[in-house]
């Protein structure tokens, strides 16, 4: 699970010449909201995002129809990029987690990927947040089952071996904490090989520990 | 399972495209309003005819296309970005690095004076402004990723100390060393061997997956197309006739052109009784000759109708995904298709066979050529004579009437055979007879009655025709030479050939420059049948055809074979022709013969490990079929030193069925085991364990 596994390669890319309007259009058109800014050889340079394309409200006020159109036309992606040493980048073998941490603390949505200097590829917000709903097996049509298990080491493998003895797989698993209830975990898992009876009698079979929920999900 | 919620945008669109040339005829459009998009990890095959466009689409994506083209209208969008009505110097930017093409003949796209070393490194070097030493580095971890055998030294050496299909592996290297979110691929394994394609197919299959490069694949082999493509568009005279997922043209094809093309490929599979081609009638229009308002595919179709004649088709979406530019689309039934009355079919029924006579015979035969060696001893006489052994103690037996496939990889011989029969080589040892008459000699030294009975038909009917001399002249030069039919008669005879070959009288006057692929070869039969032989040699009598014309002048080989009860020795590399063509089959490896049996035999198991092989690498026209995945490492060896015990222990992929990993085959020539009284196999393997083998092909 490391960002070079779901970065988006071949991103689109412009140049630091190219007009305010003409990246704009390649936004809107594409659906994108970030935009890697770069120079020959692939080097990053800066980054577009929509905000470097919004004129401040105070600024607009003051302007005419006319004057937005001769300020935008002039301007050149250049002028407007976060700039090369203000963008935060990650590279191919950085771990999934570390990227949504670093996307959170510094408020931004996306991070250009980067091998020595070089763009390979973007991550962005709904690329990790894709992996999470992957991660707890929403793209498989099945059982998702909520069991919360005292914070004791082996609960879990009791989960596994309880499914297992049925020959049945685990399509996808997850755990946190319990929120307010500290000492518990609860533990999601992912069944589609089972029946939801067949699936409730084995779980609620386990000693120490509680079905919470269960419910069908899938895509 | 990695979906997505938001689908990424395509790497490129092609919306509308046209592309015209300036000829002396005026202004020709070659390619009309095509449009395709191509995602990222997405192939997209474009397949048709030679002379459909195919390339120039491509040319046209990387403004290729010279001082007398252009782009009449459309789009092309790249990376979201438009590239039509860019200047040159935008489009550098634009594009970059970021597209590249491999050509089908990888000898051309390699600098023949430097190393490949110098040639990869200077990708990265001017592209990415890499310091050399890590260019080096990386371009050593790109020769490996695509499973180059020893990249350091191959760094060291130059183009044509490699091979074929290390030299397209090579060019892949290359094109990939940029990580280019488009890659171009125009034909590039039609130049090399079935097994060698093979792996080449396997690897770019891998490396769209792992680079999630969109590729666009040219090609007019529908067995390539099954194996490597996701998404395919079939381009006829210019204009895109149909689209859709692999399997489901495959399955359903909705345009009668891509129902043509299928019915014009030979499957795997299908015995030579069973089967028929049937082409596509007439050929591809040339540019300047087609029509505007009508559908431009109405002259060779067999349902056009008076609509057909006077609208043009759009292309339409007839089921989810599946477009088509037909009027009839969907409402076309292609199994209750009749093959028309102006195609012309071989006769209904097999040739006598007649097991008694026999034609030819062929005992132990070698044909060696002198290697001179460098050694000092040998400017004295004193030195080792060193030899290449082209055919290794071949023995063959043809019966009248019979056609005998031989099948093999480059460098196994099937071509020195040949040669050795016509007697443009001269064997070294064993017996040659043909009619019972010793042929030992060469051709200068043999009887004209001989010469006569004995013709020959090339793989390339271009450089086998003079270009100085009209097609008529040519295929008289033979009736007059041998004295066929008597002087006065020679015009109507030559007349009566061509329109055996299905040639109209007008082209007795006609230049070969004047005449098609299809029609050269065509003349080549002419030619070779003006004698009325009784053994006519193939030499890959059809690789160099596009796949209609490839239909027609096998029914047309097969016809005359069939009125005349002429006796062939085909050659090919094709395993699916060779199977439809042939009778008998010969599997040659460094100049021995490993398999020979029946045509329904060696497609079935036991088969000998290397037959084996070589039909799991036969890309079949239908993504549906379950193959068998084995791949032969590395090259054939040097016939100059060839292995010891069994020749092809070094690649054999079944050693591991024999005790202690097949020492035996290292130390003994392998035994000749008969499973039937015509099929023998040679190997050390016995036949009950290959027996037990599954069979290569299983279509579902």
């Amino acid at each position: 699970m490391f960002v070079g596994d779901y970065m988006t390669r071949h991103p689109l890319t412009v140049t630091p010449d190219a007009s305010i309007v003409e990246v704009q259009g390649i936004m809107s058109e594409n659906n994108v909201r970030h935009v890697p800014v770069v120079e020959r050889g692939k080097r990053l340079v800066g980054l577009i995002t929509r905000q470097n394309l919004r004129i401040s409200p105070i600024e607009l006020s003051s302007l005419n129809v006319w004057e937005i159109t001769r300020l935008l036309s002039g301007l050149k992606v250049k002028d407007v990029m976060v700039r090369g040493k203000d963008v935060i980048t990650a590279t191919p073998d950085t771990p999934i987690e570390e990227a949504a941490r670093v996307l959170v603390t510094h408020r931004i949505g996306c991070l250009p990927v980067l091998e020595e200097g070089i763009v390979v590829g973007i991550i962005t917000e709904s690329d990790l947040l894709t992996q999470l709903t992957n991660l707890l097996g929403l793209q498989v049509p099945g059982w998702r089952a909520t069991m919360r298990v005292p914070d004791r080491v082996g609960e879990f493998a009791k989960i596994t071996a309880a499914i297992a003895s049925k020959g049945w797989g685990i399509d996808a698993a997850g755990s946190l904490p319990t929120p307010r209830k500290p000492g518990y975990w609860d533990v999601v898992i992912k069944i589609s090989a089972a029946t939801r009876d067949e699936l409730v009698a084995v779980l609620e079979q386990i000693k120490g520990q509680e079905l919470v929920d269960i419910r069908a999900t899938g895509p | 399972m990695q979906t997505r919620f938001h689908p990424l945008p395509p790497i490129l669109k092609v919306e509308n495209l046209s592309i015209s040339y300036a000829t002396r005829h005026g202004e020709v459009e070659a390619v009309r309003q095509v449009s395709f998009e191509v995602n990222r990890a997405m192939t997209l095959g474009l397949v048709g005819e030679s002379g459909c466009g195919k390339t120039t689409v491509a040319f046209g994506i990387l403004d290729f296309l010279g001082p007398n083209g252009r782009i009449v209208e459309g789009s092309i969008k790249f990376q979201g970005r438009e590239l039509v009505g860019r200047s040159e110097k935008e489009l550098r930017i634009l594009r970059g690095d970021q597209i590249t093409m491999v050509y089908q003949d990888p000898m051309q796209a390699l600098n023949p004076s430097l190393t490949i070393g110098e040639q990869l490194a200077e990708v990265l070097i001017v592209h990415r402004s890499i310091p050399h030493a890590e260019a080096w580095r990386r371009s050593i971890e790109m020769l490996e990723r695509v499973y180059m055998p020893d990249a350091p030294n191959v760094m060291k050496r130059y183009p044509h100390q490699l091979s074929g299909g290390q030299q397209q592996r090579v060019v892949i290297a290359m094109a990939l060393l940029n990580n280019p979110a488009l890659l171009i691929m125009d034909e590039p394994t039609t130049a090399l061997d079935v097994t060698v394609e093979a792996a080449v197919l396997d690897l770019i299959e891998e490396l769209k997956r792992d680079f999630d490069t969109g590729i666009i694949y040219i090609t007019h082999n529908l067995g390539v197309v099954a194996r490597v493509c996701d998404q395919v568009a079939v381009m006829y005279a210019g204009e895109l006739v149909e689209c859709a997922h692999v399997k489901q043209i495959f399955a359903h094809p909705l345009h009668p052109y891509t129902q043509g093309l299928m019915r014009c490929v030979p499957k795997l599979g299908i015995t030579k009784e069973e089967s028929r081609l049937y082409p596509i009638r007439g050929r591809v229009p040339a540019p300047q000759d087609r029509p505007w308002g009508a559908c431009i595919f109405a002259p060779r179709c067999d349902y056009a109708t008076e609509r057909c004649r006077n609208e043009r088709p759009m292309l339409q979406e007839i089921t989810p995904g599946h477009s088509a530019r037909c009027f009839y689309a969907g409402e076309i039934d292609p199994s209750a298709w009749q093959p028309s009355e102006e195609i012309d079919l071989p006769l209904p029924g097999t040739q006598t066979i007649s097991e008694h006579e026999t034609v030819l015979e062929v005992g132990n035969l070698k044909t060696y050529y002198e290697q001179p060696s460098r050694s000092v001893f040998s400017l004295f006489g004193l030195g080792k004579k060193k030899h290449i052994k082209a055919v290794d103690d071949v023995s063959l037996h043809v019966p009248r009437g019979i056609t005998v496939g031989v099948v093999g990889e480059s460098g196994c011989g099937k071509s020195t055979l040949a040669k050795t029969i016509i007697g443009l080589e001269s064997p070294t040892a064993g017996v040659l007879q043909f009619l019972g008459f010793d042929i030992s000699m060469p051709v200068t030294r043999r009887d004209v009655k001989l010469i006569q009975q004995l013709q020959m038909v090339f793989q390339n009917p271009d450089s086998t025709m003079n270009p100085a001399y009209t097609v008529g002249q040519q295929i008289a030069r033979p009736l007059q030479r041998f004295k066929t039919v008597p002087p006065h008669q020679v015009y109507d005879e030559v007349l009566r050939l061509l329109q055996a070959v299905r040639l109209d009288p007008s082209y007795y006057d006609r230049f070969p420059s004047q005449l098609s692929g299809g029609e050269k070869q065509r003349v080549g039969i002419a030619r070779a049948f003006a004698s009325h032989p009784e053994l006519v040699l193939c030499d890959e009598p059809v690789s160099a055809l596009d796949v209609s014309v490839q239909a027609a002048v096998l029914n047309l080989l097969l016809d005359i074979q069939r009125r005349y009860g002429t006796t062939m020795l085909f050659i090919a590399h094709d395993l699916s022709v060779v199977r439809f063509f042939s009778d008998m089959v010969a599997v040659m490896y460094l100049g021995h013969i490993v398999e020979f049996g029946s045509a329904e035999a060696i497609y079935a198991p036991p088969y000998h490990p290397y037959t084996e092989a070589l039909l799991s690498a036969v890309p079949i026209p239908d993504p549906d079929a379950a193959q068998k995945r084995i791949r032969l490492e590395g090259n054939v060896p040097s016939a100059l030193d060839p292995p010891t015990g069994c020749v092809f222990h070094t690649r054999c992929p079944r050693r591991g069925m024999l005790p202690d990993r097949g020492k035996v085959c290292e130390v003994e020539p392998p035994p000749q085991r008969y499973n039937t009284k015509e099929h023998y196999i040679l190997c050390h393997i016995p036949l009950e364990e290959l027996r037990k083998m599954e069979p290569v092909v299983t279509s579902s």
